[in-house]
């Protein structure tokens, strides 16, 4: 049997900085990722940070990267304005975030993860490499067992093979969790739930729409009645070329006043903040009916080809790097370049009937759960000699418009690669040795402090965002308490009295619907401009979306259902964002084919991932 | 692992690329070969897959042949890609030109006996067939003229070093009979032509470490891939011009004819839903069915 030091499982970006950090640390380390490559099966809201505190020290992704991250990395654009926009129909309270943003941040980038982790990827295997270790996808880690002080993994696709410990990045659906009863289940009271599409927008077009440098960018919060009353928001990330349009709900609130995940999508589309965000002219094909099929087929093809000549050079054009186009011999200028997409443009009309009209691209859909620290995060996050990482952990942090997760996820995977490369070198995988070290590695991380309690900076940067608010628009009750601790004596006690109940415990009382939703709309209401859309966006229905995205579906379904008749697996019904589930007669059904795997159901489901391979392979993620 | 113990040759073919949006049609709706992307032919890449797995499981040596004009150099560059070879070999010459499948396995052979410094090649792999020309023979062609025991439509295989012979699983489908998977041994020199399913069976970290190494080196090794190329006319190849070519090609195209739609074996009677009678006419079809 091979035996290996350490295997990580899950090629996210928390396992793949633990095999960088590992292999950094000269250990050897494989890491096994189930996806058909890297990149796969990851999906983020959107930004990374990098962050520091004064009491604290934070492991970064520059850190793990290199300091030239910045420079190198497929990352989209700095994000440089924070922006929170309270709305009501067609009004729009705005409010400048971006101090909150900006506080103990070193840089925030919005990212895609399928095209940065395969970067990760690179560096961590050449690193890898040089101690015999490397990254095997396609792999799916079906059993751990422990023979005669064995660690004995099993695979569906590979022969057994022994380690001395695991690194569990398997991301909030964890098997590994399950597997070894390291920890139950996330409870919907615990998790949000986020859907996204990604946005397609020519370079240009972005930074002209949103004020934005090259390279720079900004994210959008919404709170108000695009959340259709749940408590969570909607976002908008600017990326390169595209945008990344998100709905994020606490899982309990979505449980309590079910709505499709696309109905969530969908009104945030229909803002007209956001329609007029996501505007761009896009073709829009004939039918061709009259004609034999024949000709159908020819006009298809001949369209296509002209089609994908048009969108080509019309994206190149409006790229920061357009003039390669010039450089390239292929034109004399930009004007030329511009006359010859007018002249595909005109040919595109008058002999094929294409009409060219104002909507939007929409390239990809998808969901996930994502833990809330403060209500979720794993007390001692290891079993045995296995280490549990970010989302696997149950480790993100939500504190109002605060939303992160990668860069907690890599701060984890460097602490777990300390204690492991020091059990390495003393020979000792013992619990009580690499667990227990691990866990106070984890207890010192300024992130840990975050989940357990307020901090008083970033809420007094909080009250200053908001201070020209006048508080006669805002509900009494919420204006009465904002007054309160406006005056520094009285937040001082407040803070001290919420932290020893703990943070976990307070928060939660703060989001609700009121300050989600009724206090937004108010805003909206009664300070907010108007603002109209030049057009109806026309939003492409779920199966358009199901139809759109990439899958290697398994013959045999990875999840079976508990209790086909519950009221948990009825609500599915209607929010698995894929709809695999429907009703006959008075049973709930599956039909795994379409499963984006998010885990929306895992709770009262046996859920497991596809096999190697298998399942969803998103493109932007 | 042990190096260099087997010499493993592939024969592929560039062709057009089907996919939307990289066709081009002339007028009268032909191909139009001129305005179409070019790619290596997807039965072509499994090839390589396969030589590529003798590359990772026994030290092999790979090389891969085309036949074609000079555009194909750019398949065998992808053919490098997923094969890591380390002989690419272009056999181009007008003298080739209208090239039925016996006059391309007459270049093909030479080719393939050129490979290797002369030594001769124990795995030959060919794709199943072309998408393009959809006859499969070119590959049993190739194998009869070399006169390797022809192996078609593998799935599987798995080679004895010591014993130099191969043990290969075939998929065979036969119209009315069940799909059977037959297992044969047949001792080295083959010529496989594998079946579109194939994939390589890298069953243990190690290898499948290696792997990712080997294909790491691959596209490394594709960037210069003009370093291995070498292009063989039909002199170089030692062909008698009357062998290739229009002159070697027997087959004669007499007519070109549209594929006739299949009979249809079931019956449809189209009913008007809206009408609630029909609907009738419907359950008592059922009704007769069922009873048999």
């Amino acid at each position: 049997m091979e035996q290996f030091d350490v295997a990580i499982i899950g090629g996210g970006s928390a396992g793949l900085s633990a095999l960088k950090k590992l292999s950094d640390l000269n250990k050897s380390a494989i890491l096994i990722e189930a996806g058909n490559g890297i990149g796969t099966k990851n999906v983020s809201g959107g930004i990374l940070y990098s962050k520091n505190d004064s009491q604290g020290k934070i492991y970064n992704v520059e850190d793990v990267f290199g300091s030239d991250f910045s420079a190198n990395a497929p990352v989209e654009r700095l994000i440089k304005r924070y922006l929170l926009h309270a709305t009501s129909k067609n009004k729009i309270f705005t409010i400048d975030m971006t101090r909150l943003h900006d506080y103990k941040t070193n840089f925030a980038y919005s990212v895609l993860l399928n095209r940065l982790t395969p970067w990760f990827a690179e560096l961590a295997t050449e690193s890898a490499e040089r101690h015999g270790g490397g990254i095997v996808t396609g792999v799916h880690v079906s059993d751990i067992q422990w023979i005669d002080n064995k660690t004995i993994v099993s695979t569906n696709e590979l022969e057994e093979f022994e380690v001395k410990s695991i690194i569990a990045a398997d991301g909030i659906n964890s098997e590994v969790a399950q597997i070894t009863s390291a920890r139950g289940k996330f409870t919907p009271e615990e998790v949000y739930f986020g859907v996204k599409v990604i946005i397609k927008l020519p370079e240009k077009i972005i930074e002209e729409r949103f004020h934005l440098d090259s390279s720079e960018g900004s994210a959008h919060l919404f709170a108000g009645d695009v959340t259709l009353n749940h408590i969570g928001g909607g976002f908008l990330y600017t990326n390169r070329e595209t945008l990344s349009l998100g709905a994020v709900y606490h899982y309990n609130s979505l449980l309590s006043n079910p709505v499709t995940p696309t109905q969530l999508i969908d009104e945030l589309i229909k803002n007209p903040l956001i329609s007029e965000y996501i505007k761009d002219e896009v073709t829009l094909r004939n039918g061709n009916d009259g004609l034999s099929k024949e000709d159908q087929l020819k006009i298809h093809l001949g369209v296509s080809k002209l089609l994908k000549t048009y969108n080509e050079l019309r994206d190149k054009y409006f790229s920061s790097n357009n003039t390669k186009l010039v450089e390239s011999g292929k034109f004399k200028n930009l004007d030329e370049v511009k006359s010859k997409i007018d002249s595909i443009k005109h040919d595109l009309n008058e002999k094929f009937g294409i009409q060219f009209v104002n909507n939007y691209v929409e390239l990809e859909y998808s969901a996930k759960l994502i833990p809330d620290g403060k209500r979720c995060m794993m007390k001692r996050p290891y079993f045995k000699n296995i280490l549990f990482i970010g989302d696997a952990a149950g480790r993100g942090i939500f504190i109002g418009p605060k939303i992160e997760g990668l860069n907690v996820g890599i701060d984890d995977a460097v602490r777990a690669s300390i204690a492991i490369s020091r059990s390495i070198e003393s020979n000792n995988f013992d619990s009580d040795y690499l667990g227990n070290y691990y866990e106070s590695l984890v207890n010192e991380s300024p992130y840990t402090r975050e989940m357990n309690s307020i901090d008083e900076n970033y809420l007094n940067l909080f009250l200053e965002s908001v201070e020209d608010i006048p508080m006669g628009v805002i509900d009494p009750s919420l204006s009465f308490g904002l007054q309160f601790i406006k005056n520094k004596f009285l937040r001082g006690i407040c803070l001290r009295l919420a932290n020893s109940f703990g943070s976990r415990r307070v928060l939660p009382l703060i989001e609700s619907e009121k300050t989600y939703v009724q206090i937004p709309i108010r805003l909206a209401n009664k300070l907010g401009d108007t603002v109209h859309s030049t057009f109806v966006p026309s939003i492409p229905t779920l199966a358009d979306r199901i139809a759109n995205l990439q899958y290697d579906d398994d013959s045999e379904s990875h999840i079976i259902v508990n209790n086909k008749k519950s009221e948990f697996m009825r609500k599915l019904i209607l929010l698995c964002p894929t709809k695999c589930y429907s009703l006959e007669g008075n049973d709930v059904v599956l039909q795994h084919e379409g499963c984006v795997e998010c885990g929306s159901c895992s709770i009262g489901t046996i859920w497991k991932h596809p096999k190697g391979e298998k399942g969803i392979k998103y493109r932007y993620g | 692992m042990k190096q260099d113990l087997l010499n493993v040759a592939v024969i592929i073919k560039l062709e057009p690329d089907f996919s939307e949006g990289n066709v081009s049609y002339n007028s009268d709706g032909t191909l139009n070969r001129a305005e179409t992307k070019n790619i290596l032919g997807p039965h072509s890449a499994v090839a390589c897959n396969a030589a590529f797995y003798c590359k990772v499981r026994y030290g092999a040596h790979v090389s891969v042949g085309t036949m074609g004009p000079p555009i194909a150099e750019s398949a065998l560059k992808q053919a490098q890609i997923l094969s890591d070879a380390e002989e690419l070999n272009l056999y181009s010459d007008r003298m080739f030109a209208g090239a039925d499948t016996l006059a391309t396995a007459e270049v093909l052979k030479n080719g393939v006996e050129k490979m290797f410094g002369g030594n001769k090649s124990d795995i030959v792999f060919s794709g199943h067939r072309a998408s393009d020309g959809e006859t499969g023979q070119t590959g049993p062609q190739t194998a009869w003229k070399l006169g390797y025991t022809f192996l078609g439509n593998v799935i599987d295989f798995e080679i004895d070093l010591d014993r130099k012979a191969v043990v290969a699983k075939r998929m065979i489908s036969l119209q009315g009979m069940d799909t059977i998977i037959e297992e044969i041994e047949s001792p080295l020199p083959v010529f496989i032509t594998i079946d579109p399913s194939y994939k390589s069976n890298f069953n243990t970290v190690s290898q499948r470490l290696t792997a990712n190494n080997f294909g790491k080196e691959a596209r490394k090794h594709s960037e210069s891939s003009g370093q291995y190329l070498k292009v063989y006319d039909g002199k170089k190849l030692e062909l008698d011009p009357r062998m290739v070519g229009l002159p070697g090609s027997p087959t004669i195209v007499y007519k070109v004819e549209k594929i006739p739609r299949a009979k249809a074996n079931r019956k449809a009677e189209i009913v008007d839903p809206s009408n609630p009678d029909n609907l009738a006419q419907v359950t008592e079809k059922i009704t007769e069915i069922s009873r048999g």
